[in-house]
């Protein structure tokens, strides 16, 4: 008889906690997905998801990513890693550059900084990038948009092995194969967009 | 007696946040001026680079050529990066008094202006204001103003005069910002 009391205050007291949880669950997801933060994730997928959902477009993912993306790896001696790619084709009309501002910031998860956005007027050029640290690693998501395309990219890249990599490939061509300093080679679309704007 | 010292408490531990918040602040980047979105909304084409301390030291532990050390040690301890360029399909999109409240906006008791230039021709100007505590460079500000383009470079942190030129077309800084900036050093030397 205490046995069977006893079960029934456990059954109680374990009841409390399942039915909260039942109640406040579809409370908590309906008001975060109020916000467009939490509905689909952070990081590639949800940008991709984000893109779609919002452009009413469909991205044409790439076969065999995750072969090419260890493929890469494996020639590069781990240069490169966690390559993710997704193409929007014939991808026209309007972008306002301060909602894909948003929608990208929004969905791109937590660690990763904006370092580069370029916007032109009317939208037809957009490019967001943004990077974070992984360890020895620099993790890069790029978000191209020209006249009708748009392409969001993700990948790793330890700089030290990539340069190794390189210097290796051009020993002995016309190239400044020794300089050791990645993070120029980071920056080189910066590099390139300063030079030709000084000039 | 107790009562004292928990107001002493209270007082001590008051000034603490109070330091500790003030030195967050100061390594902070500030918000973008009001004006910069006005220009923003009229520009062809805005580029805007912006890095904070952490990434800055993350892309100093790459820079492993030892002819480097020095604009390494100094990108390490950086605090802050910040590059603006507006380029606009028209001459003079912009206005003097939009100019002028991009000058000001940087302008507090720790900055002074270094150079200013301008040329008559093609309207060109050139501003560079440094910030200096204790003696030390910890600040620079460049607003450079063409016809057709708007730049705005912030550096935030301690800087090595010498070691400055290497920043010069690296992060997005334009090499014409440094160039001035390198300019005018010369000047205050010779």
């Amino acid at each position: 008889m205490k046995s069977s009391q006893t079960k029934s205050v456990w059954w109680t007291v374990a009841l409390i906690p399942v039915g909260l949880a039942a109640v406040m669950t579809p409370a908590i997801l309906l008001a975060a997905g109020g916000h467009g933060r939490w509905s689909g994730g952070h990081g590639f997928d949800a940008v991709v998801h984000g893109i779609e959902s919002r452009y009413g477009v469909h991205a044409t993912r790439i076969p065999f990513m995750g072969l090419i993306s260890g493929i890469a790896g494996v020639s590069t001696h781990g240069g490169v890693h966690n390559l993710h790619v997704a193409e929007f084709e014939n991808f026209s009309g309007p972008v306002d550059g301060e909602e894909l501002n948003d929608l990208v910031a929004n969905r791109v998860g937590e660690g990763w900084m904006r370092m580069i956005r370029e916007t032109s007027r009317g939208g037809g050029d957009q490019t967001l990038i943004y990077i974070r640290p992984e360890g020895d690693r620099i993790g890069m998501l790029v978000v191209e948009r020209d006249e009708h395309e748009m392409n969001v990219v993700q990948i790793s890249v330890n700089p030290d092995k990539l340069n190794d990599e390189i210097s290796h490939h051009t020993h002995g061509h016309d190239l400044d194969a020794g300089d050791g300093d990645a993070g120029h080679k980071v920056d080189q679309k910066v590099d390139n967009k300063s030079e030709a704007d000084s000039e | 007696m107790k009562r004292s010292k928990v107001w002493a408490g209270g007082l001590i531990l008051g000034i603490a946040i109070a330091a500790s918040v003030g030195a967050y602040a100061q390594d902070q980047l500030p918000p973008p001026s009001p004006i910069e979105k006005q220009l923003a909304a009229r520009a062809n084409h805005v580029t805007e680079v912006t890095l904070d301390k952490t990434m800055l030291a993350f892309a100093a532990k790459f820079m492993k050529d030892e002819d480097d050390a020095e604009a390494r040690q100094m990108i390490q301890n950086l605090k802050g990066v910040y590059v603006r360029e507006y380029e606009f399909d028209n001459d003079h999109s912009y206005t003097a008094d939009e100019l002028d409240g991009l000058r000001k906006y940087m302008q507090g008791t720790d900055w002074t202006p270094m150079v200013r230039e301008r040329s008559k021709g093609d309207g060109e100007q050139t501003d560079v204001y440094v910030k200096v505590v204790n003696g030390q460079m910890q600040g620079l500000y460049v607003l450079d103003a063409e016809a057709r383009e708007l730049s705005l470079v912030l550096i935030i942190g301690p800087i090595n005069v010498d070691e400055i030129g290497k920043l010069g077309g690296t992060f997005g800084i334009p090499k014409h910002a440094i160039k001035s900036v390198k300019k005018a050093e010369k000047e205050v030397t010779k």
